[in-house]
This record gives structure tokens, sequence and C-alpha cells, in this order.
């Protein structure tokens, strides 16, 4: 028991013994690990060279929802990534601001198209979106309720179809399709991924980078597909004032503009993301038909048409009568 | 005479999966990739930070419990008021109520829209995602763990040996100190090894309250959680292995403090 408590009182690491400045950010689950491990390190280096002071990263990750929802009932972020448009909307007005004029690309951070991930030797051939519907295939999704991925999936589902000639009616049927089966759903992009690789399911819907990224380590157990048709993901930033003290303005905004810079973006294209400063990209796979929600008339009336009308309206209807 | 050794058999074989085997695959995949990569599992800031933290926490929600709960045990137990059949339930809920709904609660109430967070905010107190909020969670969590282990031991007290002591001239403060608190030796241990043993592994009510920041307020059982969902198995599983270690090694704290206790009677 005395060791116990030694141990838990025992001088903090580095970094927590209070010297050290701290950001706070929250981000939507699949930027983890290219925040934390690649991004935030360049960016600490870069602040210790031109001001000599510490900076520590303060982070959580979670599906896009619930970290909107967090902030909303008044966790201390700073700043947010969430995966799409619509919650940083929401944040936006809920602190009666809207601090993403000022950055680039009104805070799109960089791209990812949805693929589809199968197992090895894709032994359901499973070549597009279509494919999905068919019935005997199993569908991990990550839940459109905490999951911003969910909701990108989703448009990527119905999208796919609406923008390849077909009518509302046949792009809801794919829908419907798809969530006939759907056999897992998980909190977020990033868990569903987890789930997939413990062995659930044919095939699972997320982002292009959860593949690529594990593509270039070598991990990867299974084949990414590309349908001809898909949606293209924008992952957001939005900045907090009220919850940065006024001493660390400065170093928040030097992060946040450092996010944009060639060297962050080049260690988010290498993480595999598609970055929008197209020079920095290596040769991703061309994605002619690729479209992204302002495509879809912009993420306010996509979410009403497609995630509530559609989806929740009626395909959810229609599974649990 | 009956055999013992079909029912026994058939009982071992029933836990094997149910209970036994679990355990064995969490310590099986920790070591998955040798002593090397636990050791550098464990050895991450993020790791080493939950695990202190929520030794801390732990100790500290005994501490905090330790003398409420034995001061509620002993207002419960000496006296007779009315309401004080309420206030058993009330005090004993936490054990009935999920874990998810505590946090809620505490953040409904603590939170910056809550009901008394509201009026907190302005002056900047936060205690919620915040070390303070995972105390005062676990506090309410564990709540029932030291008053149930001490409880039983006062009502069995006889009251003369506490009016002896008064006869005798002695203050409430030594009554307490030189009759009551030693009887109540067991009961604390035990109230203690309870409490703290369920606020290291508690999880549903801090994952509401604590914001679940690392380095700040993640507790090794959401490091665990948020190390599991991201796929990083070896890490999760070398901290669930560390966390179970120490279950072990209390609850087995926990039966040697009470057996003696019992076979004396």
């Amino acid at each position: 028991m005395a060791l116990l408590l030694l141990y838990s009182l025992w001088p903090w690491l580095p970094g927590q013994k209070g010297s050290a400045k701290t950001i706070v950010l929250y981000g939507f689950s699949i930027l983890g690990e290219v925040i934390d491990r690649a991004v935030f390190p360049a960016f600490q280096a870069h602040w210790k060279e031109r001001t000599g002071e510490d900076v520590e990263l303060i982070s959580s990750y979670g599906g896009s929802g619930t970290v909107t929802n967090q902030i909303l009932l008044g966790v201390p972020a700073q700043l947010a990534v969430v995966a799409l448009e619509l919650d940083a909307i929401k944040l936006d007005k809920a602190h009666r601001l809207d601090p993403r004029a000022t950055l680039p690309n009104s805070g799109v951070l960089n791209q990812s198209p949805f693929v589809i991930l199968v197992r090895p030797g894709n032994p359901k051939g499973i070549h597009d979106f279509a494919d999905l519907a068919k019935p005997g295939i199993g569908i991990v999704h990550p839940d459109p309720l905490t999951s911003g991925g969910a909701q990108w999936a989703l448009l990527a589902e119905y999208g796919s179809r609406l923008r390849t000639g077909g009518t509302a009616e046949e792009a809801e049927a794919q829908l419907l399709g798809i969530w006939r089966n759907v056999v897992s759903q998980a909190g977020s992009g990033r868990a569903a991924r987890t789930q997939f690789d413990s062995g659930f399911g044919d095939a699972l819907i997320t982002y292009e980078q959860d593949v690529l990224h594990d593509t270039l380590s070598g991990h990867l157990k299974g084949e990414i597909v590309y349908p001809a048709c898909t949606v293209m993901s924008e992952p957001t930033v939005v900045t907090l004032p009220r919850n940065i003290p006024e001493g660390d303005r400065e170093m928040v905004q030097a992060f946040v503009d450092f996010l944009w810079s060639d060297e962050a973006q080049k260690l988010f294209v290498e993480s595999g993301f598609r970055s929008l400063t197209k020079r920095l990209n290596h040769p991703f796979a061309p994605l002619p038909q690729a479209f992204t929600a302002a495509d879809l008339g912009g993420w306010p009336r996509a979410k009403q048409e497609i995630v509530e009308d559609a989806w929740k309206g009626k395909v959810l209807p229609r599974l649990h009568p | 005479m009956k055999t013992y050794k079909m029912p026994v058999t058939v009982l071992i074989v029933l836990l094997l999966p149910l209970l036994l085997m679990p355990l064995t695959a969490i310590f099986i995949f920790a070591g998955e990739k040798g002593l090397a990569g636990f050791v550098q599992a464990l050895s991450s800031q993020d790791a080493q930070f939950a695990l202190r933290f929520s030794i801390l926490i732990a100790f500290l929600t005994t501490l905090c419990n330790g003398i409420l709960g034995t001061f509620a045990a002993y207002v419960l137990s000496k006296y007779r008021f009315p309401g004080r059949d309420a206030l058993m339930v009330i005090v004993n809920l936490p054990v009935a109520i999920p874990t998810v709904v505590v946090g809620t609660s505490l953040v409904l109430l603590w939170g910056p829209i809550g009901l008394l967070g509201k009026y907190l905010d302005p002056i900047g107190i936060h205690p919620m995602f915040a070390p303070a909020g995972v105390l005062l969670a676990h506090i309410f969590v564990t709540f029932p763990y030291m008053l149930g282990a001490v409880k039983p031991v006062l009502d069995e007290q006889e009251a003369a040996f506490e009016e002896a002591a008064y006869t005798m001239g002695a203050t409430p403060w030594q009554t307490f100190r030189y009759v009551i608190l030693p009887a109540l030796r067991g009961g604390l241990i035990s109230g203690a090894l309870l409490t703290f043993a369920h606020s290291l592994g508690e999880f549903g009510a801090t994952v509401m309250v604590s914001g679940n920041l690392r380095l700040r307020t993640q507790t090794a059982p959401l490091f665990i959680f948020a190390q599991f969902e991201a796929g990083n198995l070896e890490t999760a599983n070398a901290v669930a292995s560390v966390l179970a270690l120490l279950s072990f090694v209390l609850f087995f704290s926990l039966i040697r403090m009470t057996a003696p206790r019992q076979s004396s009677r």
C-alpha cells in the first residue's frame, strides 16, 4: 500500500510539473495518432525554438458527435477538430461566434474519401456501394448518433447512387439495402475499424486515411476497395476562445496556423490524409467522381435530406418495424 | 457418502470459460510482444499518468469515504431519529444506480450548464471535466462500501462499553478513539480495500465526468478503453493486466483480513 501511494505521488512526469504550457485539443477518432505522434511534436519543437517555452498537448479523441456534445456540455477544449462541418456549425451556434471565418479553407483541415475495407482476397466480391446492399454481406458501420464518420458514410451510401444518375428512390433503396446488412455499430470510425479488425463482418465503410495509414506501415489485414463514386470527407477545425487563457492566445493561434503549414500538411499526407495544398499530395488513387458535402447543397441540407429524412425517416423504421 | 468429484468438475468446467479464461486472455495478449513490448507499452507517458492518476484518486476516495462513511455508519447505527430508514436507503442507493447515470447526474449538477455549475462557471470554478469531478464521482459510487463494512460492526457493539467510558469521564472523542475505533479496525480495513478496489476500476461515471483528457483526467480504465478503441491492443492489455494484478492483490488481502475474524466466531 505504501509503495502504491509513493508511486502515485512520486513527482509527476516531465510536463506534469506545471512548468509547461498546455493546449487542450478534442479531436475525432482517427486523428489521434497523427496529431499526438507527428503533428504536435513538430509544433512542440518549433515553439521551443521560437520562444524557448515547453508546450504539452492535452488531448482527447472520440466520435465527432461525442466530442461535439462534450464541448457543448462544457469540457475545457481550446480547439477541436470535428469530422464534419455540421458539428462545427453546432459549436459556432452554441458559442455565438464564427471563429472559422478567420481560418484557412473555412477551417477544413484536409480531406479523405470514404472507401470500403474488405477481407483479404475480397471473398464476397465487393466493388462498389451497390454490392454492399446485396443479401449475405455483413457490414461494420460506425454509429451515426456519435460518429461523424458514420454521417459521411450515409452521404456516401446515398449520394453515390444519386450522383451516378439514380433517383431519390433508388438512392433510398441502396441505403436501405446497405443498412439491412449492418451487423455491428461502433461509437466512432476508429472503434468501428477495431471491431472489423477483431473479426466482425465482411466489409467496413471508412475513411481512406484509416486504411492507408496501415497500408503504409504494413499492418493492413484486408483490401481497400475504391467505389466509383464516393464522398470526400472534410475534417474541420474550430477554436474556442472562451477556454483559452489570455496569456496562451498567441501560442494556440500559432498551433492553429501550424496545422495548415506545409510541414504539418505533409505529416497529414504521410499518415494518409489528402491535403488541400495539392502539390504536397503523393499519388493517391484518382477519384474523378468524388463529391463533397457542398455538391449536395451543403451539410445542413444534406443532413436534413439524407440523414434525417431518408435514413432516420425511411430506412430505420423499415429495419425495426 | 457422495463423491464430490462430479459436481466439482462440472463447476470448474462451467467457470473456466465464464471467469478464468477471460482473465488469462488479458495476460496472454499483454505478453504477446514479449517482456520488452509489455514494458514499453507500460512506460509511455500516457499509461504512466493514467495508472498513477487512478491510484491517487483511489487513495483520495478511500480517505474521503473512510471518514465520511464511518461517520455515516456511526450516526445511522447509534442514533434513532425520524427519517432514519429513508436515509439508510439513500446512502445505499449508489450500489443500485448505474454508474453512467451517476456520471450524467453529476454533470447536470456541477457541469457548466448544470443546476449549480451555471453559477460556479462565471466565477471560474469548474469541478467537472477536472480531477475534482473524477473524485466526486468516485466518492458517490463507492460510498456504500465503507458504510456497509463498518455499520454491522457498530450495530453489534454493546452500548455498555461506550457508557462505561462516559461514566469514567471520557470525552466523546476519547470514547471514539479508545473504545469504538479499535473495535472497528477490521471493518475499516475491509471497507477501505473495497472502496479502493472499486475506485480503481470505476468506468461508467468517470467517463462522463472526466472529459477523458490524456495527461489530465484520464484514469487507467478510460485509458484502456481509449487504447482498445483505437486498436492498440497491446497497450490496452498491458495496463489492463496491471489493473487486474492490483485487484488480485487487493482481493487476497481482503480475504486474509476478514478470514481470521470470521473463524474466531
